[in-house]
C-alpha cells in the first residue's frame, strides 16, 4: 500500500485558504457521525447495516485468538491424568529469560511411565518473554503456548506458577498440538 | 415590583440551570460520545446504576463525584491565594455573560411585558465580550501561580492568541453593529425576522471570521496551543486537579454555549423561524386565546433558540475532532495577516453598500 504523495503540485489561492479542504474534512467526519448514529434505522427495516462498530466489550466479549498466539505457557495433562513432562530441562535450557525452574525427581512407579517425572516445574510469568521456545524444544509434547494473555497480578510474587497452576488437560490444548506438529515437525523426532 | 422581581429570578434561575446545571455536565458527556460515534468506536458506556448505563450519561455524575473527591493539589513554591483564584476568574465570566444574552424575544402575558433576557443592556454586545475578555486573566494568572515552566508557556501562549483574535473578533462585530444599527442584543435579534435580513447573508465573511476567531478564544482545537498536551503537558491547568481544574473545564464548555448562543443571535435569526414569522404562528394558536397563544409561542421560540444553540455546539465539537492543531507561528499568521486584513475590509465593503442603499 506504499504510495507516493506529490509535494510539488501548485495550489490555488482557493485551495490555499484551506477552506476546501477543512470543508471536506468536515463533510467525512459528520458523514461518519450520521450513518453511526441514524444506521440502526436500516437495520430495523430489515436492511444490512451500513457499518458494523468493531469495539469488544472487553471484559464481557473476547476477541477470537488465532491458533498461532502465543499466550501463557503452559504443561499438558494427558489422558491419564499425569503430566507429558520427563524434566528433561530442554525447555529450561532453551528459555532466553531463565523463567522455568524445573526440580526432576526419580519415577517411584506411579508418577509417570518414564524414568524422570517433574517434582518442581515453575514458571515465572513476570520473567516470561513468551518467545515460544520452550514449546519449540519439548521433545514430550509436554509444554505448550497456551491462549490466555490475563495473568496481570497485584504481586511479583504471585506471578510464579508452580505444577498445579501450569496444568492444562490436552483436550484444551489439541488445535494448538496440531498446530506445533505442522510448525515445528516433531512428528518426525 | 414584586412580579417583576419574581420573573426575573425565574430567568435567572433557568439560565444559570440551564448553562451550569443541564450544559456543563451533559457536555462533556457529548464531547466524548459524539468524538466516539465520529471514529466509528463505541464511547463512554460503563458507569452504571443497578446495571442500568443510559447510554453512558452516567459519567457526567461519576466525572462530577471523581472531581470533589479529589485530591486538591497546591504545587511547592505556587502561590496558594492566586492558585485558588484564577479558576473562579476564569468560570465567572463564562456564566456571567448570559446575563445579556436574550432567549426569546417580548411577550404579552396577562397584562405584564415579559422580556426574555435577565438585563437588557444598552450596551449589550459591548458587555459580552468585556467580560468575557476577563477570563483571559484568569488563565494568565493560572500559569503564574503554579509555578511550572509549562503552566506559564501556556498562559503566555493564552494571553497573545488572546489578544490577536479579540482585536478580529471586535472588528468583525463592528460589521454585524453597522448593519443593525445597534448594541441592544434583544434588537438585533428582533431585527431578523424576515430570513433574509439574517446575520448569515447579511455578513457571510464576518460569520465565517467570527466563527474562527470565538474557536481561537475558546483555545479548543484548532487553536489549542495554549493547551497542547503534546507540547505543553496541558498549559496553563497543568498544576490544578480536582475541582478547581473542573472549573477551567466547566468554564470551556459554558464558553462553547456562549458562542453558539452569541452566533445564533448575530448571524442566525436568534429566535425565530425561517419564512415562518410570529404573527403566523398566533394566527395559528388563535383558539388558545391571546395569552395562551403567547405562552406557546414563547416556548416555540425558546426551543427554537436553543436547537440553534446545539446545532453550534454540535458544529463546534465537529470541527474539533476533525482538524488537527495549528503550530503556533501560524496561529499568529492567521490571525494578524489574514483575519485581521479581512475584517478590516469586511467593514470597508460593509460601509460602501450601506451607503450605496441609503
Amino acid at each position: 500500500m506504499a504510495y507516493f504523495v506529490d509535494r510539488t503540485v501548485k495550489m490555488t489561492w482557493w485551495e490555499r485558504s484551506y477552506l476546501p479542504a477543512i470543508i471536506k474534512g468536515m463533510y467525512i467526519t459528520s458523514r461518519h457521525f450520521f450513518i453511526n448514529l441514524f444506521g440502526f434505522v436500516p437495520f430495523f427495516l430489515g436492511q444490512k447495516k451500513e457499518r458494523e462498530i468493531f469495539t469488544l466489550y472487553y471484559p464481557e466479549e473476547m476477541a477470537p485468538i488465532p491458533v498461532a498466539y502465543r499466550g501463557r505457557p503452559v504443561l499438558a495433562i494427558n489422558e491419564n491424568n499425569l503430566p507429558n513432562c520427563v524434566a528433561c530441562g530442554l525447555c529450561e535450557a532453551a528459555c532466553p529469560a531463565y523463567c522455568i525452574d524445573i526440580i526432576p525427581g526419580e519415577n517411584s512407579g506411579k508418577q509417570n511411565e518414564v524414568e524422570r517425572w517433574p517434582k518442581e516445574f515453575t514458571i515465572d510469568y513476570a520473567v516470561c518473554i513468551f518467545c515460544g521456545n520452550c514449546e519449540e524444544a519439548c521433545p514430550e509434547e509436554a509444554i505448550f503456548m497456551s491462549d490466555d494473555y490475563e495473568i496481570p497480578m497485584l504481586d511479583r510474587k504471585e506471578m510464579k506458577f508452580n505444577l498445579e497452576q501450569l496444568s492444562v488437560p490436552i483436550e484444551k490444548l489439541k488445535d494448538r498440538v496440531e498446530f506445533t506438529r505442522k510448525m515445528y515437525g516433531k512428528w518426525n523426532y | 415590583m414584586i412580579l417583576e422581581l419574581t420573573i426575573t429570578l425565574v430567568k435567572i434561575f433557568f439560565i444559570i440551570g440551564l448553562t451550569v446545571g443541564f450544559f456543563a455536565p451533559v457536555l462533556t458527556w457529548v464531547e466524548r460520545k459524539q468524538s466516539a460515534i465520529m471514529q466509528d468506536r463505541v464511547g463512554a458506556n460503563r458507569a452504571d446504576i443497578m446495571g442500568f448505563t443510559a447510554l453512558g450519561l452516567f459519567h457526567a455524575i461519576a466525572d462530577a463525584i471523581k472531581m470533589f473527591t479529589k485530591e486538591d493539589f497546591v504545587p511547592q513554591g505556587a502561590n496558594r491565594f492566586l492558585h485558588t483564584l484564577s479558576p473562579i476568574i476564569a468560570v465567572i465570566p463564562a456564566i456571567l455573560t448570559f446575563a445579556v444574552v436574550p432567549f426569546g424575544g417580548q411577550y404579552e402575558l396577562w397584562g405584564t411585558n415579559v422580556n426574555l433576557v435577565i438585563s437588557d443592556l444598552d450596551v449589550g454586545l459591548l458587555f459580552v465580550f468585556a467580560i468575557a475578555s476577563i477570563a483571559t486573566y484568569g488563565y494568565v494568572i493560572a500559569g503564574w501561580a503554579s509555578n511550572n515552566n509549562w503552566s506559564l508557556l501556556g498562559s503566555m501562549r493564552t494571553a497573545s492568541q488572546m489578544i490577536s483574535y479579540e482585536v478580529t473578533m471586535g472588528l468583525t462585530i463592528i460589521g454585524v453593529l453597522m448593519v443593525y444599527g445597534s448594541m441592544k442584543l434583544t434588537e438585533i435579534g428582533a431585527a431578523q425576522e424576515d430570513f433574509l435580513s439574517w446575520g448569515f447573508f447579511m455578513q457571510p465573511l464576518g460569520l465565517f471570521m467570527f466563527l474562527a476567531a470565538s474557536i481561537a478564544e475558546n483555545k479548543r482545537i484548532p487553536f489549542d496551543a495554549p493547551e497542547a498536551e503534546s507540547e505543553l503537558v496541558a498549559g496553563y491547568f497543568t498544576e490544578y486537579s480536582g475541582l478547581k481544574f473542573g472549573m477551567f473545564f466547566m468554564a470551556e464548555f459554558i464558553e462553547m454555549v456562549t458562542i453558539g448562543a452569541i452566533v445564533t443571535i448575530l448571524f442566525f435569526g436568534a429566535w425565530h423561524i425561517p419564512f415562518l414569522s410570529a404573527a403566523t404562528i398566533l394566527s395559528w394558536l388563535d383558539f388558545l386565546g391571546a395569552n395562551g397563544a403567547n405562552l406557546v409561542l414563547m416556548l416555540i421560540h425558546i426551543a427554537v433558540f436553543f436547537a440553534k444553540v446545539i446545532f453550534f455546539i454540535w458544529f463546534q465539537m465537529t470541527i474539533r475532532w476533525t482538524l488537527p492543531r495549528f503550530r503556533y507561528d501560524q496561529i499568529m499568521k492567521l490571525g494578524w495577516k489574514i483575519l485581521l486584513p479581512l475584517s478590516l475590509a469586511n467593514i470597508l465593503v460593509t460601509g460602501l453598500v450601506i451607503l450605496a442603499i441609503q
